[in-house]
């Protein structure tokens, strides 16, 4: 009977549009157009940065700091050095963006130089502008570089007599890695939200929408035990939820393997590394329980509200209470250990994130996922009591005119 | 056959609906201690102002609302021990019985067919029969939400009958309908008499009770005022007819309480 029950409320429910439009339509779309846009963000950028130049702004009396900057390859990126006599004007340009760097050295800059003494340096620039500070530096350091070489051979020093430490910085995470734990959060934070947005519509539409049409009274009626009814309509609020997540996953292999949106060679093979069946299973084991909890905590409400409006009054800032958590997984650093393991969502947002990274406790994980089966049964529990409850299933508002309407209206009614 | 003794119930205040009402009662009655017969082949009808306990006695009978004491037989089964065993017995119709907009008559039929048990033969030929009885073929495969509210209250006495139960409740099941369809709804009860079932009545239209019932009970504020036959009711009138005897028994004994 709860099969009977599923099957009905699932073609019901597939022939809402509004349901529709969240559970597939919105969820196969979301990738696509992210993926698009932010290829689009990235490309103008990498093509504005090939070609644009970058306008320096100097003011150095004695010319030599100019002479070097000019010297520059142009292989560190086009510049047009422009000289100012005073800061004020070059720090009015700053600002208004006309230029990107200023320099500033004091008259005496190539005598320093010559003399062997420190020759001072200040480099403007505006920090909103993400990455001039590092340009400057790297001009800084060009330059630096051919003075100290010059010093040496007058000096007549080994060089290499004066680095007694040589450094060598080795990254010995993969690619894979480094791409799951400072990018993996993004990919179950969508998969979450969608994953709470599928089971919405359906678990309004399913038990408010049918107290508010009457329909549950007919049901109710019926030789069918109260809980294979709601484990019958808690089925499609699941699946409802579960396949807007398997939408934006079919919307992610569209962005990849149809529209081909990755055209990097080397990241199209750690995706698909990472993209693997098994981590898609694992994925879903983990958000098959998370959604079993979402429709766990919406059903009652759902029960309770008096109309579709006030239902989604509700439940639609429960999203941000539920899915907020989802983005600590954009934060690097946050990792799952025993206590991130026993918090709702973040835990699935984190084995998730260690999955992707393929550094994934099997101890943790278990934990995450046995959390999230004790969640999902004691919601199931919660709404299977709220359902029970007869007069939450009947609307309330008539129960309490049949109880008081008599002490209401009488006088009018007779 | 219906057999109902000293049935009540009692609903738990809520703090705001206390505040509302004024009172610091935290237990309402709906139903004080009822007791009535309904017999096979007759038509037994439930009156009673809006409030006075009607609709709770009903959704009782058809085990949507558990008695806080008392008990109910319903064709030999124990309604308040074995409320699923009883539903298979009941058909229940109301005049604001919601139907699936999405779904069409003949996937409506079919899913409550499934529900109550009913074999694919059984449903083949009650169907049939059913949607020839009410003019039914035209509209079985649109959807329910673009049919009239004649053509809804069709598929609505359709799913009530389809699993050809011996108890009938319906409630107030012509308000809001016009004539025609209302004309539909008595059919259908006087057909159901003759086939010898149980059929139970809820209406504030006397006329419609006078036409069909064979037995009468009167209730306010939860209490049963009168309860017998049609004969003995219209033997004992002191008003002129049957909605002043109804009034006049109301008030009667508001004035006494």
């Amino acid at each position: 009977m709860i099969f009977t029950i599923f099957k009905k409320e699932l073609k019901d429910t597939l022939r809402d549009r509004r349901t529709l439009m969240m559970m597939i339509v919105i969820p196969v779309l979301i990738f696509p157009v992210i993926m698009n846009v932010f290829m689009g963000i990235s490309s103008s950028y990498q093509e504005e940065a090939a070609t644009k130049s970058l306008q320096i702004g100097v003011i150095n009396p004695d010319h030599v700091l100019i002479d070097e900057l000019k010297n520059i390859p142009a292989a560190m990126g086009k510049k047009d050095v422009i000289i100012y006599k005073d800061t004020t004007a070059m720090l009015a340009d700053l600002k208004k963006d006309s230029i990107q760097l200023g320099f500033y050295t004091q008259n005496d800059f190539s005598k320093m130089l010559t003399e062997k003494n420190p020759a001072n340096v200040r480099v403007y620039f505006n920090a909103t502008d993400v990455g001039m500070q590092e340009r400057g530096e790297a001009y800084i350091k060009i330059i630096e570089e051919k003075a100290k070489k010059i010093r040496y051979a007058e000096l007549k020093l080994n060089e290499k007599e004066l680095t007694p430490i040589v450094t060598e910085y080795k990254n010995i995470a993969s690619d894979k890695e480094m791409i799951g734990k400072l990018a993996g959060g993004i990919l179950p934070y969508i998969f979450i939200a969608f994953g709470f947005i599928g089971c919405m519509y359906p678990a309004i539409d399913l038990f408010t929408g049918e107290k508010e049409r009457g329909t549950i009274e007919t049901l109710l009626t019926t030789p069918i035990a109260r809980w294979q009814i709601l484990f019958g309509k808690m089925g499609v609020v699941v699946l409802s939820g579960l396949m807007a997540s398997i939408s934006a996953l079919f919307g992610l292999y569209l962005s990849i393997e149809v529209f081909k949106m990755v055209e990097d060679p080397e990241l199209l093979a750690i995706i698909h590394s990472i993209l693997s069946p098994g981590f898609i299973l694992m994925l879903f084991g983990l958000l098959f329980p998370l959604t079993i909890f979402f429709a766990g905590v919406m059903i009652p409400i759902a029960i309770h509200a008096k109309s579709f409006k006030e239902a989604q009054s509700i439940i639609t800032p429960l999203n941000i209470v539920m899915v907020l958590p989802a983005m600590v997984g954009f934060f690097p650093g946050i990792e799952l250990n025993g206590v991130t393991a026993c918090i709702p969502v973040v835990n699935v947002v984190l084995a998730t994130k260690e999955l992707i990274a393929g550094t994934l406790d099997i101890g943790l994980l278990s934990l995450s996922f046995i959390v999230m089966i004790l969640l999902a049964l004691t919601a199931v529990f919660i709404s299977y009591k709220r359902f029970d409850k007869e007069t939450n299933v009947i609307t309330e508002i008539k129960i309490f005119d049949v109880i008081f309407g008599t002490y209401l209206h009488e006088e009018r009614q007779l | 056959m219906i057999e109902v003794s000293h049935i009540c119930k009692e609903f738990v205040l809520t703090k705001q609906q206390q505040k509302e009402l004024n009172t610091t009662d935290k237990i309402s009655k709906a139903v004080d201690d009822i007791s009535f017969t309904c017999q096979s082949g007759r038509v037994f009808s439930l009156l009673g102002p809006n409030g006075a306990g009607k609709t709770t006695t009903l959704r009782m009978l058809s085990t949507i609302f558990k008695p806080t004491s008392g008990s109910i037989q319903i064709a030999g089964i124990d309604a308040v021990k074995f409320p699923q065993e009883a539903r298979k017995k009941i058909g229940f119709l109301t005049g604001s019985t919601g139907l699936y907009a999405r779904l069409t008559p003949n996937e409506l039929i079919a899913y409550f067919a499934e529900l109550y048990g009913v074999s694919k033969q059984d449903l083949t030929e009650r169907k049939e029969r059913l949607y020839s009885l009410l003019n039914m073929h035209d509209f079985q495969n649109k959807r329910i939400g673009k049919l009239s509210t004649g053509m809804k209250q069709k598929v609505s006495i359709c799913r009530t009958m389809i699993h050809n139960p011996d108890v009938v409740i319906f409630d107030e099941p012509t308000s809001g309908l016009d004539v025609i369809t209302a004309e539909n709804i008595i059919q259908l009860i006087r057909d159901c008499k003759n086939e010898g079932k149980t059929v139970i009545f809820s209406s504030h239209i006397m006329s419609e009770v006078d036409l069909l019932c064979d037995d009468v009970a009167i209730v306010d504020k939860g209490k049963l005022l009168f309860n017998g036959t049609m004969s003995d009711f219209r033997g004992q009138m002191q008003a002129d007819n049957l909605t002043a005897e109804f009034i006049r028994i109301v008030n009667e004994n508001r004035i006494i309480n």
